[in-house]
């Protein structure tokens, strides 16, 4: 059978945390176990050791670290406050009016739009003239946007959650469509 | 009458600076000590004990009282080492814990030997602890916290549970796995 070994019940009892009970069991156990009574030898050894191991670790100037410890301090609260309020400013920045999130999604079209040009330009430059393929990636990529822009008086009433998916079926809302007369709530 | 660290504590969440200056005046031989020890990096150490007084002074009124003064404030520096070791592994995995004596012959490596003790004991002595040094660097954070707030502050495996926010068994168990992985380190020697 196989035995069970207080092993870190030792260094509890060597430091007398433990319990009467404790006490009496781990006793009882090292009186008839060589292997524990060997191990709590050397652990008390090597807890003895490494209480010296401290005293080889040389002091600071006191002076010194005590004007480090004033200067840290003092620069910890000036930019935590100035951080804060950079923080507040971009969250209150963040809790746009309903016109905000339309406004920055026509913005980010117009950007892409923009993308788009300084590209098919270069583009250009670089032949002699688009080819056909080109002017009708153009033609329907500007249609697109002219689309976006047509119907603006719907993005600029959109509330935040609403803008991606409307946004994203705006070539739904064509003068043949329906719903394109129902007004959001 | 002099002021218990509780109290001077409550003074500190009442923005006191002599209470804060005297505060750092009883801890930082302590807290450095034990940050240089965990840390093995007298610098970082220094960086380290500086940042848990600053995250004292910041964090004094959060002190509830339900544990000593010296289990919070260790909780804060321990966690900090602990950290700052995460942060820092692939750089110290490049540049070995110092260990004085060794990397600067000047710095002196151990305490000075007992006077009870002869020569060849002294010389014993001195080098099972000057091999210590590295050994610990090599056990996990845990086990070297719990090791040194063990021998170097005097905390019980029930204290040192608070500081490392585990149960007292557990503490118990990084007390007995650092020991036995220190004793085969150096036996490996």
């Amino acid at each position: 059978m196989a035995t069970n070994h207080p092993e870190t019940e030792l260094i509890p009892y060597l430091r007398g945390e433990l319990s009467a009970d404790e006490r009496a069991r781990v006793g009882a156990h090292l009186a008839g176990c060589a292997q524990c009574r060997e191990s709590a030898d050397a652990s008390s050894a090597m807890l003895s050791n490494l209480a010296r191991v401290v005293d080889g670790v040389s002091e600071p100037d006191w002076a010194v670290y005590r004007s480090e410890l004033r200067r840290k301090l003092r620069a910890s609260q000036v930019p935590s406050a100035s951080v804060r309020g950079r923080w507040r400013w971009r969250r209150e920045d963040l809790r746009l009016p309903a016109f905000g999130w339309p406004s920055m999604a026509m913005g980010a079209a117009a950007v892409a739009v923009l993308a788009i040009a300084i590209v098919m330009h270069r583009g250009a430059g670089s032949a002699q003239a688009p080819s056909v393929d080109q002017l009708e990636l153009q033609q329907e990529l500007s249609s697109a946007d002219v689309g976006l822009l047509a119907n603006y008086h719907v993005v600029e009433h959109l509330d935040l959650l609403e803008n991606y998916d409307v946004i994203e079926h705006l070539d739904e809302l064509g003068p043949g469509n329906p719903r394109n007369n129902e007004t959001p709530s | 009458m002099e002021l218990s660290d509780e109290d001077l504590c409550s003074r500190i969440a009442e923005r006191d600076a002599d209470a804060f200056e005297l505060m750092v005046d009883r801890h930082q031989a302590r807290a450095y000590r034990l940050a240089a020890s965990i840390l093995g990096n007298e610098a970082d150490a220094r960086d380290v004990s500086q940042d848990a007084f600053i995250r004292l002074y910041e964090s004094a009124a959060q002190f509830d009282r339900r544990s000593r003064f010296s289990t919070w404030f260790y909780r804060i520096l321990v966690n900090l080492c602990i950290d700052h070791q995460r942060k820092n592994r692939w750089w110290k995995r490049l540049s070995p814990l110092a260990t004085p004596g060794i990397d600067d012959p000047d710095e002196r490596a151990v305490d000075p030997p007992s006077s009870e003790a002869g020569p060849e004991e002294d010389a014993m002595l001195k080098q099972s602890i000057s091999r210590l040094r590295p050994a610990l660097a090599k056990l996990s954070p845990q086990q070297r916290a719990a090791l040194l707030l063990q021998t170097q502050e005097g905390l019980t495996s029930r204290e040192i549970g608070e500081v490392l926010k585990c149960s007292e068994a557990t503490a118990r168990v990084h007390v007995h796995r650092g020991i036995a992985q220190l004793r085969k380190l150096i036996s490996n020697d």
